[in-house]
């Protein structure tokens, strides 16, 4: 086991070390630079003039090659500090925390959101195979798990925010909250509940639709195995051979899924966020790679990088609690 | 003359069609992106501004060519000055000549001005530009009729799916295949290299590799699709390989002297391309879904390629343009749903174990 998880670390260390190496090139040689893009864009006259750039460049060390300027950040990630953002003028673990909250409430709900309707709706949707109800809700789920989220956003803001305006039905646009920090508690909850329901909405049918159907395609080949019959056989009742006999065994897929989802409850959708300007890590993401902020940019490359290798990591070892027959040698 | 001929059993492709044929949701799927194929080989004369065909000074022409390449178009237009506009010019500089028009006089690049057409006024602009009789699905900002747009970026969906999944799929069952036939430190090196392929935040490397280029075009969204969504195949092909390596008609085709690369590629490919071809085709589906929502944020090919999630990217900016959601979306929704029943149907067909719970 401790040999195991040794092997895995050290993996997942080179791994870390190729992926930040990669896109810390990557990011360096994109054209401009985060003192460039930004100012030159909103306003050319605000544009350094070349000593000033020359001098800016030093500070932040980017007139030394890309592999340098690798060294001496990997240096400092070591060390803990992930550095300050060019374009934000704060330092990247700021911003991260700032950012993690409002992601998480995005997808933490509609991740329990999905889970609690997936569940009843595959173990229904086995239980009654083949009947007219089952198919038409198997019809809708799949039409849902191939709808772009994108385009569903875009509808639910057409809808909710341009045809119910000025209904109570009324929806807000964008953002996470309209209010300044120092109104009342409770209106702040409200109002922030209020911009969230769109976001959680989009993101929550996407999972919904792709678990049930995980669990129903679990759950079929689950009911075809000879256990079953011998429950059936020995007389337990339908809904104990559903529970008891079948979903138990589901749980060994479901569980890795639960681990691969990790990365994203917390990076967040790039895209939702986008569309909803909601402030979380997605969008952070997006917008530190306009900005060419290659402190941000690597910095949220590391934690994703190392989420995912934690949710395989994870999913691996609840393997082994989900099914003891399982070991990781 | 054939009477002795032993009769053969069907094989195992004759066998999954039939079986795929026997679906009705995944024949409509098929039938759809057929569909979509003709309507992106004949995008030019179903809507565009240049005629399909021709008579002029005697000769004929089928300047619609040059929506696919701008060479294509004759240049005896532009040395007569038409730049760009038929319908008069044809009429004015040669009376005797005739023309097939598309079905729909749009253009996918521009706004069609007023009276161009005889009688027909100019594209309504800005959110005045609701579907009509005249603009199908209404036109965008600028005046540009949203309907040609959409047929001529059917071209672009279509060809986002097969190149990149192509790239894909080569990609994946080469490192699959090397990796769980030759195993050893191949199969280590491979998987290693997937792994960490698997790590790298997809959107990221695609943000930054097109921030990269100086002029990124259509076909290089599709590489970079290709170039980083190979890794489940080749995780799937690999099992595969690990499996039918140890198969008594590998074992036999070795005896006889076969070199490993003729039983990769002659004994153990077709044995496992069923399975892998599943993963592919929804592969499809979500390259589709990746252009366009790179499109949608901004970061597809630069105009005028005229892609679906660009048409969405202008609805940003207004919402009450309705239409300029509604056409795109549903027709990307669909195009992903078609990719989605099809390779649910080649599943149910190709996979033994899915038959026999069918009983």
């Amino acid at each position: 086991m401790t040999t195991y998880l040794i092997r895995r670390l050290l993996f997942g260390v080179v791994t870390l070390l190729v992926i930040t190496c990669f896109v810390y090139g990557l990011a360096r040689n994109m054209p401009g630079t985060p003192l460039t893009v930004q100012l030159g864009e909103t306003d050319p006259s605000r544009k350094f003039n070349p000593e000033d750039l020359e001098r800016m460049k030093r500070i932040y060390g980017l007139d030394k090659p890309w592999p340098v300027g690798y060294a001496q950040w990997l240096g400092n990630v070591v060390q803990g500090d992930l550095g300050r953002s060019i374009s934000r003028k704060q330092p990247v673990a700021t911003l991260i925390a700032e950012r993690i909250g409002p992601t998480f409430l995005v997808s933490g709900t509609a991740l329990v959101l999905a889970w609690l309707a997936a569940i009843p709706l595959g173990l229904y949707a086995s239980a009654r195979s083949g009947t007219v109800d089952e198919r038409a809700t198997s019809l809708v789920l799949y039409v849902l798990y191939s709808f772009p989220t994108f385009v569903a956003a875009l509808f639910l803001q057409i809808i909710f925010a341009v045809w119910l305006r000025g209904t109570n039905w009324e929806l807000p646009l964008f953002g996470m909250t309209d209010l300044p920090a120092d109104a009342p508690l409770l209106v702040r909850i409200t109002d922030i509940a209020r911009h969230a329901i769109l976001p959680v909405t989009c993101q929550t049918y996407v999972s919904l639709a792709y678990d049930s159907r995980f669990i129903k395609a679990n759950m079929e080949e689950a009911v075809r195995q000879d256990y079953i019959r011998t429950a059936r056989a020995k007389g337990a009742g339908p809904w104990r051979v559903l529970f008891r006999h079948a979903f138990r065994n589901t749980l060994i897929p479901l569980v890795t899924l639960l681990g691969l989802s990790l990365p994203g409850l917390i990076g967040g959708s790039v895209i939702i966020e986008q569309i909803f300007t909601w402030p979380g890590m997605g969008r952070l993401f997006f917008e530190s790679i306009r900005e060419r902020d290659y402190p941000t940019i690597m910095g949220l490359t590391l934690m994703f990088s190392m989420l995912t290798l934690a949710g395989q990591l994870l999913a691996d070892l609840l393997y082994c609690v989900v099914d003891p027959r399982v070991s990781v040698e | 003359m054939n009477a002795s001929s032993p009769i053969r059993s069907s094989g195992f492709w004759a066998e999954a069609w039939r079986r795929f044929r026997r679906k009705p949701l995944a024949m409509a799927a098929l039938a759809f992106v057929s569909l979509l194929m003709l309507v992106a080989g004949l995008a030019p004369a179903i809507a565009g501004t240049k005629p399909v065909i021709c008579r002029y000074k005697g000769r004929l022409y089928a300047p619609c060519l040059g929506y696919f390449d701008r060479r294509l178009e004759p240049t005896i237009f532009a040395k007569d000055k038409f730049r760009g506009t038929y319908p008069r010019n044809l009429v004015e500089k040669d009376p005797g000549s005739w023309a097939v028009w598309p079905l729909v006089f749009q253009d996918p690049y521009r706004s069609v001005r007023d009276d161009e057409w005889p009688g027909r006024p100019a594209n309504p602009a800005r959110d005045e530009g609701r579907p009509s009789r005249i603009n199908l699905f209404g036109t965008d900002q600028a005046g540009v009729d949203v309907f040609a747009k959409m047929v001529h970026g059917t071209t672009i969906a279509l060809l986002v799916g097969f190149v990149s999944m192509g790239i894909a799929g080569s990609i994946g069952i080469v490192v699959g295949a090397l990796g769980g036939y030759l195993g050893g430190w191949v199969d280590m090196l491979t998987s290693r290299v997937t792994e960490i392929v698997m790590c790298i935040p997809t959107l990221v490397l695609i943000l930054s590799i097109m921030a990269l280029l100086e002029k990124p075009t259509i076909w290089h969204t599709m590489a970079i699709i290709g170039a980083t969504g190979w890794t489940g195949i080749a995780r799937l092909t690999r099992g595969e390989f690990l499996r039918l390596r140890q198969s008594e008609f590998v074992t036999a085709a070795r005896a006889t002297g076969a070199g490993p690369v003729r039983i990769m590629l002659r004994h153990i490919l077709p044995n496992a391309l069923a399975p892998i071809l599943v993963p592919i085709t929804f592969g499809i589906a979500s390259a589709i879904l990746t252009e366009s929502s790179l499109s949608f944020l901004g970061f597809g090919p630069p105009p005028p390629s005229a892609s679906w999630g660009s048409i969405l990217n202008d609805a940003r900016s207004n919402l009450s343009m309705w239409w300029l959601v509604v056409f795109p979306g549903v027709a990307i929704f669909l195009t992903v749903l078609a990719y989605n029943l099809i390779g649910e149907g080649l599943q149910e067909a190709t996979d033994p174990r899915l038959r026999e719970a069918r009983k």
